[in-house]
């Protein structure tokens, strides 16, 4: 089995000293800054990102990976102790894991959260490497107008299934598309929306406005938020305490199951991200329970299918990036960026031309994902004692590090400046009630498909039929279509029924 | 707060509208193009009468429903911003640790519960970590301190 074969060579990549090295300091580092409210994987993988310069691209790339997928795990423990999420997936946790927390339920939920988390990555895992090569095979034969259509379904995808209204999703991915205009045009040269300030001839930096949009709008908003959580008390959690029942287990494997499945579909959606994912699953579990009024009283299963579907979806999200060189969303487009800067192009040529690291980094994943159960469930109290660094100390160093890791990237003071900005355009969108997910992924996804736009109009010599006419770009459209229709049928339905429940009240 | 009308998506799709329209207005100062062979402008033309076209869709059934006004929290809003502003002013010029230290005493003062001892050493330490592990460790090439400019 060539399969087998490639994991073999995956695999005694992945055990190199170096290697295991760099991936627990992944892990422990994600862990780390997803258990804390304020700061996520992107200002960390920035911060480090000068540190691939210096260690080999495989090492590297292992390191910045368990940063967010170990992300995933830690997000969860804030949501549950605190109501409080540590990186947006784990808002949905926060639904059920706090209530749990409040029956003194806490340790069973971080053990199943762990649990959830370890099954998740492992299907993710799974479909990654059975998919990847196949999907490598095909894009080979995509040509502009596919790529194209694929990237207008990821961004209809990400507008249509993020919270609130479709109609303000996609508005805000259209201010992104319009943000990623900025900057020198490749096919002309020509200096679009710069205004001559020499810092913008390469675009507004996608740190930046990352940087601004998550994590100064974040900070902002959690310094009064905080104030009144601090005042909560604390258990301790023992392991005696995380011990679940036979019932928690029996209504959890399913619901890890399905979690898995949904995350899994999801991650591979270029756009649709962890958050999405883990928010669809507690959906789907909610419909498919026999009581669904115990969703939100601390139902186990309500705790456990949005945790798998945020870990499966964070491996898959590897999917896209590596094999059509597609990035999902910020961070991804992040760990694209530390490829090239290693001289590696991802895409679909990546898995035949550089197979270690390829398949080393896959393989480092599975490795990892232990890594972090044991770090996770025996050492579940050291992270629990860090909840308690008051925020006022927090937000500084937060601030800080965010400051730091912006600079860092292109050593420029000016994209400090724009972190700054963007973070005042954030929190007004916090205030009018749009998500920044949106815009980035927008952003990020502009110009390559300015690119492959004008590249299909130029082949077709100016025929807009070409992206009927090819058959996966076809069947996008036609995907995108049904995504749109369904929304718009879901928002009409939804108006419907306001009056009557405003009457009922 | 309630009123008549939602203002959060009055506000919201006003402000599409007029960033959509400049976005608009200012792309056909580049070359157009057609559609075979586009030119720099035709993208962006695009994107911009979609924005106008969404913030419309934003604005109109905000017009007929209530809604909540949004209040916004100005002091941690403006202290934040303000101690960003002064990081970038201060890094290139002087260095990292006067504008570790600026960052950290002007963020104290969003939170009215800060104490002025607790934010010193806190300003202190923070500029300890960030000359040892980033310039020292990681290597980025921001001086400590310098004084000329």
């Amino acid at each position: 089995m060539d399969m087998f074969a490639n994991l073999a060579l995956g695999f005694s990549e992945a055990f190199a000293l170096q290697n295991l090295l760099y991936c627990f300091l992944g892990v422990f580092l994600g862990t780390f800054i997803g258990v804390l409210p304020g700061i996520g994987p992107l200002a960390t993988i920035s911060m480090l990102l000068p540190l691939t310069f210096y260690v080999p691209p495989t090492a590297a790339l292992i390191m910045l990976a368990g940063i967010y997928y170990g992300a995933q795990y830690g997000g969860s423990t804030a949501a549950i102790l605190m109501n409080l999420p540590g990186t947006p997936a784990a808002a949905v946790v926060c639904l059920d894991g706090y209530p749990m927390a409040k029956q003194g339920r806490a340790g069973v939920a971080l053990f199943m959260t762990t649990i959830a988390s370890f099954v998740g990555s492992t299907i993710g895992i799974v479909v990654l490497t059975a998919f990847s090569p196949t999907l490598a095979g095909v894009a080979l034969a995509f040509g502009p107008a596919d790529y194209f259509s694929m990237m207008l379904l990821g961004l209809v995808a990400a507008a249509a299934l993020a919270q609130g209204s479709p109609a303000k999703g996609i508005a805000m991915v259209l201010a992104g598309l319009a943000l990623g205009m900025v900057g020198t045009d490749v096919q002309t040269g020509q200096q679009r929306f710069t205004f001559d300030i020499p810092q913008l001839a390469d675009g507004i930096s996608l740190v930046a406005l990352a940087m601004g949009l998550f994590g100064v709008s974040e900070v902002i908003t959690s310094i009064m938020r905080m104030r009144e959580v601090s005042r909560q008390k604390q258990e301790s959690i023992t392991l005696r305490s995380m011990v679940p029942t036979k019932s928690d287990v029996r209504q959890s494997w399913r619901a890890m199951l399905r979690g898995s499945g949904v995350g899994s579909f999801f991650g591979t959606l270029p756009g649709a991200g962890t958050t999405i994912a883990s928010f669809i699953a507690y959906a789907v579990e909610k419909r498919l329970a026999r009581k669904p009024e115990r969703f939100g009283q601390g139902a186990v299963e309500g705790v456990s299918a949005p945790e798998s579907a945020s870990n499966a979806s964070a491996q898959t999200a590897f999917i896209p990036t590596l094999t059509l060189g597609i990035p999902g969303d910020a961070v991804m487009a992040l760990m694209l960026g530390a490829m090239i800067i290693q001289g590696i192009q991802p895409g679909p040529r990546l898995v035949t031309e550089h197979p270690e690291l390829f398949w080393g980094l896959i393989a480092s994943f599975w490795i990892g994902n232990v890594m972090l159960v044991i770090l996770n469930i025996p050492m579940i109290g050291l992270w629990v004692r860090m909840l308690r660094i008051p925020y006022g100390i927090l937000y500084p160093a937060i601030l800080l590090f965010i400051c730091i890791g912006v600079f860092s990237v292109n050593n420029s003071a000016f994209d400090v400046l724009l972190v700054m900005i963007f973070g005042i355009v954030g929190y007004v969108m916090v205030l009018l009630k749009f998500e920044p997910a949106p815009l980035v992924l927008g952003f990020i996804l502009g110009p390559l498909m300015e690119e492959h736009l004008r590249r299909a109009m130029l082949l077709s010599r100016g025929d807009a039929m070409v992206f009927l006419e090819r058959p996966i770009s076809a069947s996008f459209l036609a995907l995108t279509f049904a995504l749109l229709a369904w929304s718009l049928f879901s928002a009409i339905r939804s108006m419907q029924q306001r009056p009557r429940t405003a009457a009922a009240r | 707060m309630r009123s008549a009308r939602d203002y959060t998506d009055i506000i919201g799709g006003l402000l599409l509208i007029a960033g959509g329209t400049w976005f608009m207005l200012y792309s056909t100062g580049y070359n157009i193009g057609s559609l075979r062979r586009m030119g720099p402008g035709y993208f962006p033309m695009v994107i911009g009468g979609l924005v106008l076209l969404f913030g419309v869709l934003v604005l109109l059934p905000g017009l007929f429903r209530a809604g909540q006004l949004p209040r916004p929290e100005w002091r941690p809003f403006l202290t934040i911003s303000a101690s960003i502003l002064l990081f970038a002013l201060i890094v290139e010029r002087f260095g990292l640790i006067p504008a570790t230290v600026a960052l950290t005493l002007v963020a104290a003062v969003a939170d009215n519960q800060s104490r002025v001892l607790r934010t010193v050493i806190l300003a202190a330490a923070l500029s300890a970590v960030a000359v040892g592990v980033f310039t020292q460790g990681l290597g980025i090439p921001i001086p400590a301190i310098r004084w000329s400019y």
